[in-house]
């Protein structure tokens, strides 16, 4: 909310300086976000008289004028015609330094000295546009800064108001805290009229129908009014603060919206069929067209103010189009009523419309000031507006309205604060907020809070009354006594994802994070592809755009489109990958979440090599990452398996990583409809691996065997196989036959015409050692000719002689 | 016989110049062998110095045998350097250039957030909370209501909330790491003492707002805990953050589930607190929200706030990353460009 300092002068005579006001707010509370002065740039532009004004000599556009500050005429040459001799104009003299940046200096146009510069509204930054220059009312005298002359000497307090505060969404609320922080009193304006007219009660009848939702209900009524514009002092002021004036009535209960924070509404008092306002709820749904303009489907609860026919306004909201003040209106009814908070906040949402009225009762409007709201309204408008003022003021349920009383301990603030607040200041922070306090002697206080302060209920509240207003500069800082914690599971599962991400980062890999939700349309595009099932997906009901509707099922798609935009940007070698969460449907929680760690690799298998090794990555990279990451991680045995089941991975090409049985990870080739769709040219290559899963149980520590203490003995074996037969099957199946196989592994791997179609070619090295002996040559050709036995008969080997 | 001394000195000048024209090891020991070897020119005229008169026989055999160690230390020399020369050249043959870039991929770049995330879980570990996680999608529960957020409250406007589809219509993205106070509250008493890492969402978008971004939230519960701690441990925290000599202030605020509530400045790391764009003029940067917690969160979990008493914080993790890092759009930090990655 925007501040004028001149009006909270109007409500405190402060000592504090606008920027004093700012930094004392702020510490108690109130954010005030900017302190700006009105007048900045204006320092040498002063209101000037133009005596005199002919054509340029060698210049059709230009024009030569004689100004006077007074006591000095000054030649200038300007380029606007609006203006003639007589006017009075802003001067902006030489050295000047103007809102929108331009420096004034002496200077010769065509020949013709200039003395500075005759300014628009545009040039002031007082508007956006502007034909000509800034001509000034007729009586402004010469001489006087601009500033003062269009009331600019003045300083606007941009206050940031939490919701727990509505109380300060006024000059009077904000006035009242800087009296809670000085000490200083709060004056309120004199509201004394004649009432001339009718009683008010011959005028209107008012029922309140639903007083849990309209707690007071206040009306004035005036006649004899002249629909207007309001005089400049108040469409200024409105301006300032972000209302656009409409007329005299609609400003003034503007004017009160802003200056005590009470929300008015003023109907054209012989619009009000039947004369009469009933506040109330429908039972049923209905239509009504707001002044705004828009017809609104009212549903039963909202509450309404009705007329003798139907309903007038949406209360508390805004007004509708059948009563409001048109110009031919005379007679008005002004309402300042005092409406519950949750209602509003209901009504407002669902109609979708937030007024600054909605705003205020949401947050919670001083039950307390609707009658001095209403007589400010109609005192201010007297002022400059010839009316009559009706006998009386109507006042429906003003007398249930009783400040609050909440009980308050001093030691208790202490002991919540672990600062001392002696019984006597906290007695004074109490009289500054105008809180009177009752002490029986029990040690337990009790505090009367004045109804505007709706945040105030509970001891709680009061001890933080007390701390901030005795400033947090003044709590120490001391140090919270440690009690040994926990290590938590998610302790242990922070650590593991650190070493995670130490172990990718030390492979060349850098760390992409995406949002958690995806594009649903991509996702049900490429469904088949992506492995989705739509039954499963957690959907938004109010997604932010049409590219994150779902929460991500995997998370294959953000690191793949961030490859693609990567390859994009002409850079080739991809290695990126993504900690974060899953998410799908379960029918035991409804949903479930769950912890991976995304994977993805393209380009060349050793980037920026210089040695001739560019060959591009393969699987087996891939492989080579996410195999030895999780071995880094839970460093128990995993099992590598092809699969079928994953088919955003090329068929054959896709493998499965188990961990007691359970998956655990999966990685492969992206398949080509993928990357196509990607724009990828390709080959990719992913893994993602369930990291809360893969190591969830950890590794028991490991056991000790005695070292050999006699040589091993190495066996090499060639031999042909079906293409299809699987090495790692073999190798495991190798390591079985006898416990002297100590190790098996792969040195050589071929296929070609030589052992022919369909077939390949493996070397075997087998380490075989015993613990006990050296082993004999014929131990050894025992143990080689299982092996042989094995490859050909299980496998369908033929072993290559040489 | 004048004639011999003027030999000598003519053979030390030839044996002079042919040690220096030497070119390698054969050419040395070539001009050796025809000088002052046992059979050269030097050693010749040695032998001979018995025949002469007996009064040259001193100046000639000096001549001879200072002319002859001459030659044989500028042979000495000679025969280093040349050797020396050899070793070069040899080794320049296997000689590899140390300058090529290893083999291997260069390290990867860790995250400008997670790298800060990290930091900042590695403080308060050594400060004694413990991790504490809790799932992305929230009940409106564990979100807004336990956490002081009534229904028709206008708190919630706080926090540009997602809706999760589902049949009881009571799922939202957690609008903030809170939730995990009560969810941890409710499965243990106190003492309590732990931070909740994640990831959080709200409807808003622009160069200093993501709909997804990450916070740290912290826990502390038992008995005669005070604000005073607070403020103790928030300070430190920006000193292990920000360093020690960055002032910090403490300023009151408003939270549902805190009262009371405060905010926590550093002095704008942008201009040093003269006032920028960054600070809004203000020369303070908020890092984070905190407070004591609510009575009425305590009445939700069943703990007694007359015998315990607690603090809460909370931090957005991109606003610190981006100060550190000198990040000015938000937006760069999810994009995941191998070059913005590659500067952190």
């Amino acid at each position: 909310m925007k501040i004028p300092y001149s009006w909270l002068k109007e409500f405190i005579d402060t000592r504090l300086s606008p920027s004093q006001a700012q930094e004392a707010l702020t510490m108690a509370g109130v954010e005030v976000s900017s302190c700006s002065f009105l007048g900045e740039g204006l320092d040498s532009v002063v209101t000037a008289r133009i005596l005199e004004m002919r054509p340029h000599p060698d210049a059709d556009r230009l024009s030569l004028c004689k100004v006077t500050d007074g006591s000095t005429t000054f030649g200038i040459v300007c380029g606007a015609k609006n203006m003639k001799a007589g006017d009075a104009v802003a001067l902006a003299k030489i050295g000047a330094r103007l809102p929108n940046g331009v420096e004034i200096k002496k200077a010769k146009i065509r020949g013709q000295a200039s003395e500075g510069m005759l300014c628009s509204e545009q040039e002031l930054k007082l508007a956006e546009a502007s034909a000509g220059i800034m001509i000034l009312p007729e009586d402004t005298a010469p001489g006087k800064p601009l500033a003062d002359a269009l009331g600019l000497s003045d300083w606007l307090l941009e206050v940031e108001i939490t919701p727990n505060r509505g109380d300060c969404l006024s000059v009077l609320g904000v006035a009242r805290e800087i009296a809670s922080i000085t000490g200083e009193k709060v004056v309120l304006p004199d509201v004394s009229f004649p009432e001339e007219g009718e009683p008010i009660g011959d005028l209107v009848r008012i029922d309140v129908s639903d007083p849990d939702l309209c707690p007071r209900y206040t009306a004035r009524a005036i006649s004899g009014v002249t629909i207007a514009p309001s005089p400049d002092w108040m469409r200024q002021r409105l301006t300032l603060c972000g209302i656009r004036p409409i007329n005299n009535i609609v400003d003034v209960t503007n004017y009160l919206l802003l200056e005590v924070g009470q929300p008015m509404h003023a109907f054209d008092l012989d619009r009000l069929r039947g004369r009469r306002i009933d506040v109330r709820a429908p039972k049923e749904t209905l239509t009504f067209t707001t002044l705004d303009g828009s017809e609104r489907k009212i549903d039963p609860g909202m509450l309404l103010i009705r007329d003798g026919e139907g309903p007038v306004a949406v209360a508390g909201v805004m007004g509708g189009a059948n009563s409001e003040v048109v110009d031919g209106t005379t007679r008005v009814l002004f309402e300042s009523a005092h409406f519950s908070p949750p209602s509003i906040r209901r009504t407002a949402k669902r109609l979708g419309l937030s007024s600054e009225a909605s705003y205020r009762f949401e947050r919670g409007v001083d039950p307390a000031g609707t009658v001095y709201a209403a007589d400010r309204a109609v005192a201010l408008l007297s002022r400059f507006a010839p009316l009559s003022v009706a006998k009386g003021v109507i006042d429906v349920g003003g007398e249930n309205v009783k400040p609050r009383s909440v009980p308050f301990r001093p030691e208790r603030a202490t002991r919540i604060m672990g600062k001392v607040y002696a019984p006597e200041a906290c007695l004074e922070i109490f009289a500054r907020l105008g809180f009177p306090v009752a002490d029986n002697g029990t040690g337990t206080w009790n505090v009367t809070v004045p109804t505007h302060r709706f945040d105030v209920e509970r001891e709680i509240d009061l001890v933080e009354e007390v701390a901030r207003l005795s400033g947090y500069d003044s709590i120490p800082a001391t140090y919270p006594e440690s009690k040994a914690p926990e290590f938590s599971a998610d302790d242990r599962f922070v650590d593991i994802q650190e070493r995670a991400f130490d172990f990718l980062r030390g492979r060349g890999f850098s760390q992409a994070v995406n949002f958690s939700f995806v594009a649903g349309r991509t996702w049900e595009r490429l469904g088949a592809f992506l492995g989705f099932d739509p039954a499963d997906a957690v959907r938004l009901v109010n997604p932010i755009s049409d590219d994150s509707t779902l929460m991500r099922p995997h998370l294959l798609t953000g690191l793949l489109s961030n490859a693609a935009d990567n390859v994009r940007r002409f850079i080739d070698d991809v290695r990126l990958y993504e900690g974060g969460k899953a998410f799908g449907k379960s029918y035991v929680e409804g949903h479930f979440e769950e912890a991976r760690l995304g994977v993805i690799l393209c380009g060349k298998r050793l980037p920026g090599d210089w040695s001739g090794a560019d060959a591009p990555a393969d699987f087996f990279d891939m492989k080579g990452v996410v195999e030895p990451l999780l071995l880094h991680l839970c460093a128990s045995p995993v099992h590598v398996v092809p699969t079928r089941l994953r088919p955003f991975f090329e068929e054959g090409k896709a493998a499965d990583i188990l961990r007691d049985g359970e998956v655990v990870a999966w990685f492969g080739a992206i398949r080509k409809e993928l990357l196509a769709s990607f724009e990828l040219t390709g080959p990719v290559f992913y893994g993602e691996i369930r990291l809360a899963k893969a190591t969830a149980s950890p590794p028991p520590p490991g056991r000790y065997a005695p070292l050999p203490k006699f040589p091993p003995v190495f066996r090499d074996v060639a031999c042909v196989f079906p293409a299809e037969v699987p090495v790692g099957d073999v190798l495991a199946m190798v390591r079985e036959v006898s416990p002297e196989v100590e190790k098996a592994g792969v040195f050589d791997i071929f296929t070609g015409e030589k052992i022919g179609d369909g077939n390949k070619s493996v070397g075997i090295r087998v380490k075989l050692q015993s613990l006990d002996r050296t082993l004999t040559e014929a131990e050894v050709h025992s143990i080689h000719s299982k092996i042989v036995n094995l490859l050909e008969n299980r496998f369908g080997g033929k072993i290559r002689t040489s | 016989m004048p004639g011999t001394s003027e030999q000598i000195t003519r053979l030390r000048e030839e044996g002079m110049a042919a040690i220096a024209a030497a070119r390698s090891e054969s050419d040395l020991l070539d001009a050796k062998g025809r000088f002052f070897g046992k059979k050269g020119a030097v050693s010749g005229i040695l032998k001979g110095v018995a025949a002469l008169p007996v009064e040259e026989r001193k100046a000639v055999g000096e001549l001879a045998n200072r002319t002859r160690a001459e030659l044989e230390s500028a042979f000495d020399a000679r025969l280093a350097g040349i050797r020396d020369q050899e070793r070069h050249r040899s080794e320049g043959r296997e000689r590899i250039d140390v300058t090529l870039p290893g083999r291997g991929p260069m390290p990867g770049h860790r995250h400008p957030v997670s790298q800060t995330m990290s930091e900042i879980i590695s403080v308060f570990r050594r400060l004694g909370f413990s991790v504490q996680g809790g799932p992305d999608v929230e009940k409106d529960y564990y979100n807004f209501e336990a956490l002081n957020f009534p229904p028709e409250h206008p708190a919630r406007d706080m926090q540009d909330t997602f809706y999760v589809e589902s049949a009881a219509g009571d799922l939202v993205l957690r609008t903030h790491t809170s939730p995990v106070q009560i969810r941890t509250m409710e499965r243990m008493k106190p003492p309590v003492r732990i931070i909740a890492p994640g990831t959080v969402y709200r409807s808003d978008s622009d160069i200093t707002h993501s709909p997804m971004f990450h916070q740290v939230e912290g826990l502390a519960v038992d008995r005669d805990i005070t604000m005073a701690d607070l403020k103790g441990l928030l300070t430190e925290f920006c000193r292990m953050t920000f360093g020690p000599t960055k002032p910090v202030r403490f300023r009151p605020s408003y939270f549902p589930f805190t009262e009371p509530s405060a905010e926590m400045d550093i002095q704008c790391v942008i201009c040093g607190g003269s006032g920028c764009r960054v600070c809004k003029e203000s020369g303070w940067l908020e890092i984070l929200g905190a407070g004591m917690v609510d009575p009425t969160v305590f009445g939700f979990v069943g703990y007694d706030p007359e015998e315990y008493s607690g603090f809460a914080f909370g931090m957005g993790i991109e606003r610190i990353a981006m100060l550190r890092h000198g990040i000015s759009d938000i937006r760069l930090l999810f994009e995941n460009d191998i070059r913005f990655l590659s500067q952190f």
